[in-house]
């Protein structure tokens, strides 16, 4: 039995050691750029006792991966992150990021919290199941930053665009388009996500101004460029005579991808997204089609470095000029949108997609400088 | 050679063997990583979170032993949670939260009932029933609430969230309640026969064992423990999602299956799955404070979690060989 036993725990060191071996090895790992002099954030706490101007460790929670945004948006972090590493700002990014549900995502900001990190930027899963976890940090001084989606909690700050009007952009396009008159269908994201709820009321107020367009039928593509495509061919097939379609993000593409298979007489009129993937497509789709006309609104995954930036300024003692800010809770950061491509900008929108990959979505990261619009000067 | 039998006496014995093993061991792992880990708030926090998951699994760990096994939990507690989120409401009296407390236990044995219904009595193959009753659930709880929101008085999570009788987290007490229970219901007749179901249920027919009776009472047990998980992260998040429950299934099943209860059912018990839900929660935590790069985590917990579930198959092929 002790021989077993002996077994067992040396089986548990070895793993222990390997374990803890992998940590800071692991971080040199592929794509990103590295950060071989940096140590570990985890052997660097107790700076928080005192007021200090550097060496700030930031937390970052992420609830989905696997989808472009959010691993540009990680990409992002890390890059802005060198910055202020390489002025010993910051440390290291301590980065939970993993699909994961509301209970995982709670314990990810456990996790940050028990790192003791001075900042955490969240991209919340849920809009308000987090808020307890979300007001312990607060409690313990930690400055919280929600990025992408906008949170009721006091003291919590939001850095996103405006979803609605990101919405909006491109139904007032489509119904301007269609000089006001016409049978469209409208292919959603997730219903009851919070981003595609904002958004689907834009598109509603937008519609509401132009009695002349019908709606003949709504679907949800799931944010899904396949699903989009199903969906988008259904819908030509239902309706032989449409005149036009809105549709949000990858399902853009796939919408298109519909249109262009089945090349019914008359193109419906649609709208795009901010992918370089969907630009490409128009670029093709012109070539079938000269009169082919669309929008593409980014939404992009550069309001979170943004909000990094303004992490590290408030942990610096910078004042936020409350009067810059907006929404709900007149807590948020709200950012202009990064492009807004139409046939006569398309160009401009290839040019910012050379030497991207397909799946890049048009960005626009705030400088230093920008983002002291923000704070009291 | 005596400790070959210490060996195989330990893994037929006690199923409970393997996974305190591992649970040993990632916690100590993660004690190394973490070293604040058994700081009581640090306790408390990661077992609140862990405490749904582990009712979750408990029923699930019974349905299994009875032969069988239920995907539709998750969904169960998304209903829970909507119902508790839509009725009782952020600004709500604790009498109103106890009263739909008790609605929600019920209505969790209602959809248990309705799957025990068809797999028992109707003889439907538990796993398509199960996962068709799934998408029932979540798209009932889809009704009850299409959009994230509502919730429950913050003053009544904070209860669960917060409270540390005699220093230690709520959640051991509840495990050990649970432990009690089971320790009495599978020393009684019933307890027997969840066993022989499980294990042959022709077996047990023949010898007059009210085989759909206990196959039908185990789908109610789980969605009895759906139910109760589906309370217990309410009030860890305070807020409803009809999409709560619905990654939580898996895990449920992966932790039955790391705490050594068979998938063939009647083998098994109910510590083990608890050690297993504990452990797949503090691989999790593992993976975050050891720093692993952001794009390799999935893969790199998903490879643990393997491990752990085909370790003491590997174990017993060895053992085999050298016999």
């Amino acid at each position: 039995m002790s021989k077993k036993l002996l077994t067992i725990l040396s089986a548990a060191l070895l793993l222990t050691l390997l374990l803890g071996a992998c940590g800071p090895q692991a971080t040199e790992a592929p794509t990103q750029p590295p950060a071989p002099t940096a140590p570990a954030a985890t052997e660097e706490p107790a700076t928080t006792e005192e007021p200090i101007e550097s060496g700030f460790t930031i937390g970052i929670s992420n609830p989905f991966i696997s989808s472009e945004y959010r691993t540009q948006m990680i990409a992002e972090l890390i890059e802005v992150n060198q910055e202020y590493m390489a002025a010993d700002i910051t440390t290291e990014l301590v980065i939970e990021s993993a699909d994961t549900d509301v209970a995982g995502q709670i314990q990810q900001l456990q996790n940050l919290m028990a790192q003791d990190v001075d900042a955490i930027l969240v991209n919340p899963g849920d809009v308000s199941g987090l808020n307890a976890t979300l007001q312990e940090a607060l409690d313990q001084g930690i400055i919280v930053i929600s990025v992408d989606q906008e949170l009721d909690v006091p003291g919590v700050y939001n850095v996103g665009i405006d979803q609605k009007a990101w919405a909006m952009e491109s139904a007032e396009w489509l119904a301007e388009k269609l000089g006001g008159e016409g049978d469209i269908v409208l292919i959603e994201g997730f219903p009851g996500h919070p981003a595609n709820v904002a958004r689907m009321e834009g598109v509603s107020e937008v519609l509401a101004n132009y009695p002349g367009i019908n709606v003949l039928a709504t679907d949800t593509g799931r944010w899904d460029e396949a699903t989009g495509q199903q969906v988008m061919s259904n819908f030509l097939a239902a309706y032989p005579n449409l005149d036009g379609y809105w549709t949000q993000d990858g399902m853009a593409i796939g919408a298109l991808q519909a249109v262009m298979a089945a090349n019914p007489a008359e193109w419906p009129q649609g709208v795009g997204e901010g992918r370089c993937q969907f630009l490409n497509l128009w670029e093709e789709a012109l070539t079938m089609n000269p009169d082919f006309d669309s929008i593409a609104v980014a939404n992009h995954p550069g309001v979170s470095p943004t909000g990094l930036r303004i992490a590290v300024n408030m942990l610096q003692g910078k004042e936020v000029d409350e009067s810059t800010l907006g929404g709900a809770n007149g807590l948020s950061f709200v950012l202009p949108l990064a492009a807004v491509i139409t046939s006569e900008n398309l160009d401009e929108g290839l040019a910012m997609c050379e030497g991207q990959p397909d799946a890049y979505l048009l960005d626009n990261i705030m400088t230093e400088e920008e983002v002291q619009q923000f704070f009291v000067q | 050679m005596k400790n070959r039998i210490t060996w195989d006496f330990l893994m037929t014995r006690y199923p409970v063997f393997f996974p305190l093993v591992l649970l040993v061991l990632s916690v100590a792992i993660n004690l190394y990583l973490q070293p604040n880990m058994f700081q009581l708030s640090t306790l408390n926090s990661n077992m609140r979170v862990f405490l749904p998951l582990i009712l979750l699994t408990v029923g699930q760990a019974i349905v299994l032993i009875a032969g069988g096994i239920d995907i539709s939990v998750g969904g169960i507690v998304s209903v829970v949670n909507t119902i508790l989120a839509t009725r009782v409401g952020l600004e709500g009296s604790s009498e109103l939260m106890w009263q739909y407390v008790l609605i929600s236990l019920l209505v969790g044995a209602l959809a248990g009932a309705i799957n025990g219904f068809f797999i028992a009595y109707l003889r439907l193959q538990p796993i398509i029933t199960t996962y068709a009753t799934s998408f029932l659930y979540a798209g009932f709880a889809l009704f009850i609430l299409p959009n994230p929101g509502g919730g429950i008085p913050s003053a009544i999570a904070s209860v669960y969230r917060t409270s540390t009788p005699l220093s230690l987290p709520l959640a051991f007490y509840v495990i050990a309640i649970l432990l009690l229970v089971w320790a009495y219901v599978s020393s009684t007749r019933y307890g027997k026969y969840l066993f022989a179901v499980g294990g042959k249920a022709e077996a047990a027919y023949e010898t007059a064992v009210p085989v759909t009776l206990v196959q039908f009472s185990a789908y109610v047990i789980s969605g009895f423990m759906a139910a109760l998980a589906g309370i217990a992260i309410t009030m860890l998040s305070g807020s409803g999602n009809a999409d709560i429950g619905n990654p939580m299934t898996l895990n449920s099943i992966t932790a039955v299956v790391i705490g050594g209860n068979a998938f063939s059912g009647g083998i098994g018990g109910v510590a083990g799955p608890i050690l297993g839900a504990i452990t797949l929660s503090v691989i999790q935590n593992i993976i975050s404070f050891s720093h692993i790069n952001t794009w390799w985590e999935t893969l790199v917990k998903a490879t643990i979690i393997v491990a752990a579930l085909a370790a003491p198959g590997v174990i017993n092929l060895f053992r085999r060989r050298r016999a």
